[in-house]
Formats: structure tokens, sequence, C-alpha cells
């Protein structure tokens, strides 16, 4: 067996309990290889995740092609205005 | 980017150590550099931005994110490998093997202490200033 990260599901209940993310227009900042992206993004009208780390992009992008996943850092950034229902900060700030 | 109507969530760790535990007992802590620092100025910037009336704090809770290895040196390597700056002492990580001896079955774990935050924009028609502009 790997590594193991929060096994018990407390990040994803803990955002449960704060935000639904039914048929919402999602921003991850900080998406890394989609650990939490996996979590709700199935329940999300759209994803857009990004984090500057190719390679785990990379990981997210072929896990989950449903999601647009980009390489890029925060800053480069270039969306229109009041595009997203939830902005997450992903363990980025 | 978020419309006015959204919502901003944040999450991130708390500036105290992760700590390791196996078997029910703190073991150590993860030496990690610079990041209780870092982390607390995460904090500080969401405050900066509420103190600006840029954004309301709706809701804020913390809540434990454990990650198990198989072995403690699987941990080690982990958090080597992946963490900015960090390591386990090989103190910690004696302690943590003593007691896993004792544990059949235990498997050691890191805890840290997570915040996350829960931030409506608020709009600023009348100075142009608009949070869902700035982030």
């Amino acid at each position: 067996m790997a590594i193991d990260e929060d096994p018990e599901g407390h990040e994803i209940a803990a955002l449960g309990a704060m935000v639904s993310f039914a048929s919402c227009r999602v921003l991850e900042i900080g998406c890394g290889d989609g650990r939490l992206t996996e979590r709700y993004a199935d329940q999300a009208a759209l994803v857009v995740a990004v984090d500057p780390d190719a390679d785990a992009v990379s990981e997210l992008a072929a896990a989950f092609p449903h999601v647009d996943a980009r390489a890029i850092g925060f800053e480069e950034l270039a969306l229109p205005p009041g595009s997203f229902d939830i902005v997450l900060f992903a363990w980025s700030l | 980017m978020v419309k006015p109507t959204g919502w901003i969530v944040d999450l991130h760790p708390s500036a105290a150590r992760a700590s390791v535990e196996a078997a029910g007992a703190c073991t150590g802590y993860v030496d990690a550099d610079d990041a209780p620092l870092r982390h607390a100025a995460a904090g500080v910037a969401l405050a900066a931005a509420i103190d600006e009336g840029l954004f309301a704090l709706e809701q804020a809770l913390v809540f434990s994110f454990y990650t198990y290895g198989d072995t403690i040196e699987e941990l080690r390597d982990h958090v080597v490998e992946n963490w900015r700056s960090a390591r386990i002492d090989d103190d910690t990580i004696a302690r943590t093997r003593e007691r896993l001896r004792d544990s059949s079955g235990a498997r050691p774990r890191i805890r840290e202490e997570v915040h996350l935050s829960k931030l409506r924009p608020i709009a600023h028609s009348r100075s142009g200033r608009s949070s869902s502009g700035l982030w």
C-alpha cells in the first residue's frame, strides 16, 4: 500500500458542509494532481483546475478528461469576470 | 472571477506544526522550515481582504487532515519528496518505530490542522473596486 491522504474524507466532508458543488462552475487554484478535484468534479457543471506543476496537472488531465486542467499559475489566468460560482483556493494561498 | 452571488473558499494549513502520530500517540513533529510562517501569512492575507471590505466571512471551521503510510520511512520519504523544505527527524522516526513495534497493525500518520473559510465577495460599485475582479 502507498501513501494514503485523508482516507477518512475529512476535507471533502468539511467542504460539503459549507458549499454545494452541484451544477456549479468551479475554479480550483492549486489543484496539484487532482487529489481534491476528483472528490467533487462529478457534481460540478464545469471545473477549471490550475496549478503551475505541469507534471501534476498532466496526471489530473489524464485521469479526469472532463476537467479543464491548466498548467499555469493563478496570476497567468485570463478568464472573464464573474464566470465562476466557486473559486476554491486549495492549500494555495 | 467569482460571480457576485458566488463564493471564495479557502483551505490552508494552520500555523500549528504538523504532528507525527503512531498508535494514538504523538511521536514528534514535521520540521517544515518556514511553513508555519507561510501558513500564518495565508490567514493574515484573508483577514486583510476582509478588513478591506473585499469579502465577508460567512463561515469558518478547522479540521484534521491525516496522511498515512505503511511505515514511518514511507512517510519520511513522502514528506521530503512532496512538502516544501520539510523533513521528519531521526528521533521522531525512532520513537515512531518503537511505538509501532508494540502495536501490530497500526499505521503511522501525519496530522495537519486545516482552516477552511467561506467568503462572499462584496461589490464596490461606487469606487469601481470589485472583489470579483480581483479573485
